[in-house]
């Protein structure tokens, strides 16, 4: 294909406005919630940004709070392309973040330097397992996997909140926490700022997954699964063998984001280590944003590690309740499951073509 | 354990779970996998209570649930339908969007949970059912419980007979069985899925109005507790078939009755015991999609 091929760049501008309309119709409709609070939407959302984006200390920390957005965001993203569902993606992470704190807290004479990639690596171990159920499930005996993550979540929640409050409870806390992680296997500020090796961490792993999904075999045959399964099938890949892998891959990806989010931020894990929404859930959002394009998912995790940070100062500054965000991010996901714009047939479609067309005429002539 | 008061609550756990399996089975009969039963039930609760709160009226509640939960299913239905939305993704968004609402009006509200109790007809709502209640093993398990608890049984047979002795019902089977068959019939099959999804809906609603209104009488931002999730396993076990689909949603009402029950006599490891329900689920959706697809002898997997 040509570099300025006219047909690409429409593409290009549709899935852009099929991505960021969502994200504006959402905060429009955020806008009326704020206003019916009595608040002020235009000063609420500068709050939201500014202190996030457009100040060095916030933007780190945005940065930081993106890590494990990232990988839950990845974890997503790469069962959506082979067109199924982990939807266990949360109890992945939990199970991973757990994992990590019984090692950490295990070995606290341990150099930091075998700690904390065995913290990791255990994280990412104990993230395949979980998801190995509703993975062998699916592939070998053809049960629905949205079903069975969806339900193991529930069920891997309640065990862990019963060994948080049972058996690896931390007696000196006043709330239900377990011990602290051991500081040889935290993962420590960087040059005064929130950032941590973890993110980088993060980083490493979203370009090995690039050139695994776009370099290699196995991110073929995933495409061509998620497009036609059948017709995969049929020529030849094993398909229930393919989803088993790219399901492992997901659990790898979110019990790795546990981990790592317990060892550079929580320290202890507690009943509400991932937050309101869930860390799992929130990967959702970023999966589907920026879905079409390796890096949206790291434009679309810093957007929303964005509004995580400034929601914190939502609350210092104004009276809208921080909920609101969660409310935002559920708006987003619902209007993103439509495409604003279709096909290359819908009138949609064609009035960007026109209009991508009369901006290049007007180059010409200009 | 009383084993009276273990079949009794069976029926009690079961209810909603019923109500959300009859409602979303009519969407997956017309092949639309509606996600969202659990955020519909959510609505429907949340409008009920709030609906209660304000204006003490029970009707009312009944009213309000019915029509938020309705005007959310036309939602799904939109986007589902009209839209051609990925409908997982806008089931999923409908979820989240049910808790991020019922936990932001409850901040607005400056409350932990919206609490009915001091509505006096809210708190005593059971009917003694006048025959049966005398009966003596079987008046106690069946006698005492809610209107919309025994709703949800007849809800069942009324699910059974649209679906097979109406021409709406055969209407949203084609839809589900041949699509393109039912619109060369001249069959309205836009119009078939918008019913399908919004009685379902609507269902839904009253799953949520039994568990808020008639089981706790107030609103808890975590009520709904998988109830949608465990009725879609439900459905997939049961084929989407009413009669079928229901004795799972019994059966796992039975264990999640059996796990409370259970909870009482042991204290320390109870909350273990909650586990009961979503393991038995997943247990019970391998043994029944396992024998199903050892009964096929394609190669390879079919794809949902």
């Amino acid at each position: 294909m040509k570099k300025n091929d006219p047909q690409r760049n429409t593409k290009a501008a549709v899935t852009l406005v099929n991505a960021v309309s969502p994200v504006i119709l959402a905060f429009l409709i955020g806008a009326v919630v704020i206003l019916i609070a009595r608040e002020n939407p235009l000063s609420t959302y500068w709050i939201l940004f500014s202190k996030s984006l457009f100040d060095f200390q916030g933007l780190m920390k945005t940065l930081h709070y993106a890590s494990p957005l990232m990988l839950t965001g990845l974890a997503i993203a790469v069962t959506f392309k082979a067109g199924f569902f982990n939807m266990g993606v949360e109890g992945q992470l939990l199970v991973g973040a757990f994992a990590a704190m019984i090692v950490g807290t295990s070995f606290p004479a341990m150099s930091p330097v075998l700690l904390v990639p065995l913290c990791l690596v255990t994280g990412m171990v104990c993230g395949i397992l979980f998801a190995a159920v509703p993975a062998v499930l699916r592939a070998f005996f053809n049960v629905n996997e949205m079903v069975v993550s969806l339900l193991l979540n529930y069920a891997i929640a309640i065990f862990l909140e019963y060994l948080t409050s049972g058996p690896f409870r931390n007696p000196s806390s006043g709330y239900v926490s377990t011990n602290m992680l051991p500081d040889n296997a935290i993962l420590h500020h960087l040059g005064g700022t929130k950032l941590t090796i973890f993110t980088f961490v993060a980083l490493a792993v979203f370009i090995v997954m690039y050139f695994l999904f776009n370099r290699s075999r196995l991110g073929f045959e995933i495409e061509a699964i998620g497009y036609n399964p059948s017709f995969s099938e049929a020529v030849g890949m094993n398909v229930g063998r393919k989803i088993l892998t790219i399901m492992l891959i997901s659990g790898a990806l979110a019990g790795l984001a546990g981990a790592g989010w317990l060892m550079s931020e929580k320290y202890a894990y507690t009943l509400s280590f991932s937050g309101a929404v869930g860390l799992g859930w929130d990967g959702m959002l970023i999966a589907l944003l920026g879905a079409h394009n390796p890096a949206g998912i790291i434009v679309a995790a810093i957007f929303y590690a964005t509004l995580k940070v400034g929601v914190q100062n939502i609350s210092v500054f104004t009276h809208v309740p921080s909920e609101i965000i969660a409310l935002i991010q559920a708006m987003i996901i619902l209007l993103l499951s439509l495409k604003m714009i279709g096909g290359p047939n819908t009138r949609g479609y064609k009035r960007i073509e026109s209009l991508l067309d009369s901006g290049r005429r007007k180059e010409k002539i200009g | 354990m009383n084993i009276i008061r273990f079949l009794s609550d069976v029926l009690l756990y079961t209810s909603p779970i019923l109500f959300c399996t009859v409602g979303g089975l009519f969407a997956y009969r017309a092949n639309i996998v509606n996600i969202g039963l659990e955020g519909m039930m959510y609505f429907g609760g949340l409008a009920s209570v709030l609906a209660i709160f304000f204006t003490q009226s029970l009707f009312l509640g009944i009213i309000v649930g019915m029509v938020i939960s309705a005007a959310i299913g036309v939602l799904f239905s939109y986007f589902s339908v009209n839209k051609n939305a990925n409908f997982i993704i806008t089931g999923l968004g409908i979820n989240l969007l049910a808790t991020a609402a019922g936990k932001y009006i409850l901040v607005e509200m400056g409350l932990t949970e919206i609490n009915l109790i001091n509505i006096d007809r809210v708190v005593d709502l059971g009917v003694d059912l006048p025959l049966i209640g005398r009966l003596p093993f079987l008046g106690g398990i069946l006698s005492g419980h809610t209107p919309f608890t025994y709703l949800s049984l007849l809800a069942v047979f009324a699910a059974w007979a649209v679906l097979y002795r109406t021409p709406v019902g055969v209407y949203v089977r084609v839809c589900g069985d041949n699509e393109d068959a039912g619109v060369s019939l001249g069959i309205p099959t836009a119009k078939i899925k918008y019913f399908a999804v919004i009685l379902g809906a609507v269902f839904c609603g009253f799953a949520g109005y039994n568990v808020t209104v008639e089981q706790l009488a107030s609103f808890t931002p975590s009520f709904t507790d998988g109830i949608g999730f465990i009725a879609i396993a439900a459905i997939y076990c049961g084929d989407g078939k009413p009669l079928k689909s229901s004795l799972y949603a019994f059966l796992f009402g039975a264990a999640k009755s059996l796990a409370i029950n259970l909870a009482v006599t042991y204290g320390s490891i109870a909350i273990l015991l909650k586990m009961i329900p979503y393991l038995a689920i997943v247990v019970v959706l391998f043994a029944v999609e396992g024998v199903k697809h050892s009964r096929t002898n394609i190669r390879g997997i079919s794809h949902v």
